[in-house]
């Protein structure tokens, strides 16, 4: 009991750092929480927007208020300045700058001399579409109506068509996607928080003095080791549990549906990976300094290449490939098939249990290691 | 006496292999995983022609209009939207939901029906053009009707006159500054933090000649040596180790990397010199007001600098841009944010005020630092017990 109480103890001393870990994962897992939409029917994308009306004028009213229906118009300084940083962080996404002269110009049969920013992305292009597609109408219309109200008001009424949209999905995607994308990040502070704690304990143990203290001891080392192992996986599973009540307080019922246990089911088989490899890398390495560069390195290295960061459709090929050999890969992988995926049922979770089984592998693996290594160490 | 002093430390900090790994190797590590993950990120945000299907019936092919506006919009040229198949129902909705495709379309006797699987900008652009394809009909019926009112009976005259101009490409004059690429950002946060883990060096200086820290330092302080000629080599030994840190980042991320920095490169290094300088006085400050143990004070440095670079745009760029709109006094007291605001404002608008301005606060930053620890340092006498 002494060295379950011992590992415990430890433990407490490290706790800012697994609330600091914990803390990234609240803040970037549940990032994006503004878009909280339920959607059953189909949504829109309206691209976000600048406009400088420098034409007081009818016509350059009808436009501003076009774009304040179908896009969204962002508050920005009206500096150079502002508008620039504002293109750059993609605050917004297109500029549109309305010169003075832009209505008489439009009824003289020119595209009213607009010049526009634009960040270069897609919502750039919806945005121009827009634009392009106003500029053309009023175009074509000014020639017929010379009343400016009456123009503006056809303009509308031909602009507001409304296709009919069949959105085929059953499932509520952007929820899924985002408690999908939650437990993506908490690979990133799940490797983190075990390997590193569970390192750092383990190397107090096996300081020199306290390795020589309980050598010494009347305790057998089979026993020690059991409890070290009992220890370390309460550890892991309290930080599985810890992690799920998070997920519960942010996402609410959703983590309990089948669909969320599923999701459970599977951050629990990757905590028991983190957890072997931890026990592996503290065989290894058993200074401590070197513990927390070596964490960092393996962590951030899944999160970066696995996708626990960028989601990995961003990733290029070549990496998606080098991330087939980190256990990370598999458990996201996971992840983002369960918040695709229209019905659950054995068959179609095929993949899932492949997933599952070849996490299970990383970790008969890393045992194999471990043993290898600390047989090696005892010749030592 | 200087130069001694200089000399071994120097010896000793390129042999602490902790600190080496810290300050050479892990950002290096870093620079390469961000350059894996971000290498397609933004060519990934620009628009690609996608994959739609039109479910074939003879709806489809007795209209007319639709089809010659499907056929225009998939045709190869700059313009194009995207590509189309013409399969049955079963094959559409199959490729939906293989995600081959962003969604199909199906016509009925009058209209036509989009179905799509996702909420999304390609859904929404499919939708777009279905509804674009809908108001030029409703723009051609308003034309000719008020034609026909005015007397013009030549309607087919004034159908193909309205399609000429729908169809002709309205260009607007494009303004935007050229360097928009935001994973740069990145990159320069990157060599904030470079810059800025030099306060762990520095800090690890302070150390070893402060009596209550180590033995050394207690040696140290018995020395009949003014405690300004060791700090002072201290510090310079620190600065040579930082920029030679800093020298290998650089040569790693534009050789290797292919990172393009895009301005002068001297001005660029002129920030990282005086963001490292600024790095220094955190680290000695935090090194001097503590009295606490090593353990303590790096966990506490970490700490700080870790949290000013989230400040600056470490962990998403959207952070900085936030606090730059909202709170920008924060930014402007925050030695991450100067630095990478520095190389954003050399970047994007080149060299100019807003760049002279952060090189100018990084010094104020780094005196007003250096000049606390020297007075908390100053004339520290130790009881005799």
């Amino acid at each position: 009991m002494t060295v379950f109480k011992t590992f415990w103890k430890v433990v407490k001393r490290y706790k800012g750092t697994i609330i600091g870990f914990t803390l990234m994962l609240v803040i970037f897992g549940s990032i994006n929480m503004s878009s909280n939409d339920v959607t059953s029917s189909f949504k829109e994308t309206k691209p976000d927007i600048i406009i400088v009306n420098n034409d007081n004028t009818i016509l350059a009213d009808g436009l501003v208020s076009y774009f304040k229906e179908n896009a969204n118009i962002i508050d920005v300084k009206n500096t150079e300045r502002a508008i620039d940083d504002a293109i750059f962080y993609r605050d917004a996404s297109y500029v549109i700058y309305i010169p003075d002269g832009y209505e008489d110009n439009i009824l003289n049969g020119g595209n009213g001399n607009i010049e526009i920013k634009s960040s270069g992305d897609y919502t750039s292009n919806l945005a121009e579409m827009l634009l392009t597609r106003y500029i053309k109408a009023i175009k074509v219309l000014s020639k017929e109506y010379s009343d400016k109200t009456t123009l503006l008001s056809k303009v509308n009424n031909a602009l507001d068509e409304n296709s009919k949209v069949e959105l085929t999905t059953k499932i509520n995607t952007t929820e899924l996607s985002r408690l999908s994308r939650y437990y993506n990040f908490a690979s990133y502070t799940l490797i983190a928080v075990i390997l590193f704690i569970i390192c750092l304990v383990l190397s107090s143990f096996n300081k020199e003095t306290t390795r020589k203290r309980i050598v010494v001891s009347s305790m057998d080392y089979k026993k020690h080791n059991k409890y070290i192992l009992i220890a370390s996986s309460l550890y892991s599973i309290f930080v599985v549990i810890l992690y799920t009540i998070l997920a519960f307080i942010i996402f609410g019922s959703l983590t309990f549906t089948e669909r969320g246990l599923l999701y459970i089911l599977n951050t629990f088989i990757f905590s028991f990976v983190a957890l072997c490899m931890a026990l592996f890398i503290s065989t290894l390495v058993k200074n401590k300094e070197a513990v927390s560069g070596i964490v960092n390195v393996v962590a951030l290295s899944q999160a970066f290449l696995c996708g626990a960061f960028i989601p990995v459709v961003w990733l290029p090929e070549s990496v998606i490939k080098i991330a087939h050999v980190l256990p990370a890969y598999w458990y996201i992988n996971t992840n983002d098939f369960l918040a695709e995926l229209e019905v659950l049922s054995f068959t179609n979770l095929k993949p899932i249990w492949i997933n599952m089984l070849i996490l299970i592998i990383f970790a008969i693996i890393f045992i194999i290691l471990n043993n290898i290594a600390s047989r090696k160490k005892m010749v030592l | 006496m200087f130069i001694h002093n200089f000399k071994y430390s120097l010896k000793v900090l390129f042999r602490n292999k902790s600190l080496i790994f810290w300050t050479f190797i892990f950002p290096i590590l870093l620079g390469t995983f961000f350059h894996m993950a971000f290498k397609d990120i933004e060519n990934n945000e620009t628009f690609h022609a996608f994959d739609i299907a039109v479910v074939n019936s003879p709806y489809y092919e007795n209209n007319t209009i639709f089809k010659k506006a499907i056929n225009e919009a998939s045709k190869e040229s700059d313009n194009k939207l995207f590509n189309v198949k013409v399969v049955n129902k079963k094959d559409a909705s199959k490729m939906l939901e293989n995600k081959e495709i962003t969604g199909y379309l199906e016509f009925s006797n009058s209209d036509v029906n989009i179905i799509i699987n996702d909420n999304g900008i390609y859904e929404t652009i499919l939708k777009f053009f279905v509804d674009e394809v809908n108001s030029n009909k409703k723009i051609i019926e308003n034309t000719v009707n008020e034609e026909i009112s005015k007397g013009n009976l030549d309607y087919q005259m004034v159908i193909s006159n309205v399609m000429e101009k729908l169809n002709e490409t309205v260009e607007f004059k494009n303004i935007s500054r050229s360097n928009l690429s935001y994973t740069m950002i990145e990159y320069y946060t990157l060599i904030a933090m470079a810059a800025l883990y030099g306060g762990a060096i520095s800090m690890y200086i302070i150390n070893k000649n402060m009596p209550n820290m180590s033995s050394v330092g207690k040696r140290n302080s018995t020395a009949p040596i003014p405690k300004s000629t060791l700090l002072l080599s201290g510090l310079l030994a620190s600065l040579v180790v930082q920029i030679t840190g800093l020298i290998l980042l650089f040569i790693y991320t534009i050789f290797i990397l292919k990172i393009d920095y895009n301005s002068n490169i001297w001005l660029i290094a002129l920030l990282a010199v005086v963001g490292s300088l600024a790095g220094l006085s955190l680290g000695c400050i935090i090194g001097t007001i503590l009295k606490t143990n090593e353990n303590a004070k790096s966990g506490i440095l970490i700490a700080v600098t870790m949290f000013l670079s989230f400040l600056s745009g470490m962990m998403g760029i959207t952070m900085k841009y936030v606090i730059d709109k909202n709170i920008p006094i924060l930014n402007m007291i925050n030695p991450a944010a100067m630095i990478t605001d520095g190389f954003y404002a050399l970047y994007y608008y080149g060299f100019e005020s807003r760049y002279i301005f952060n090189i100018l606060s990084l010094i104020v930053f780094s005196l007003i630092m250096l000049l606390i620890s020297s007075i908390s340092l100053r004339r520290q006498k130790y009881d005799s017990i």
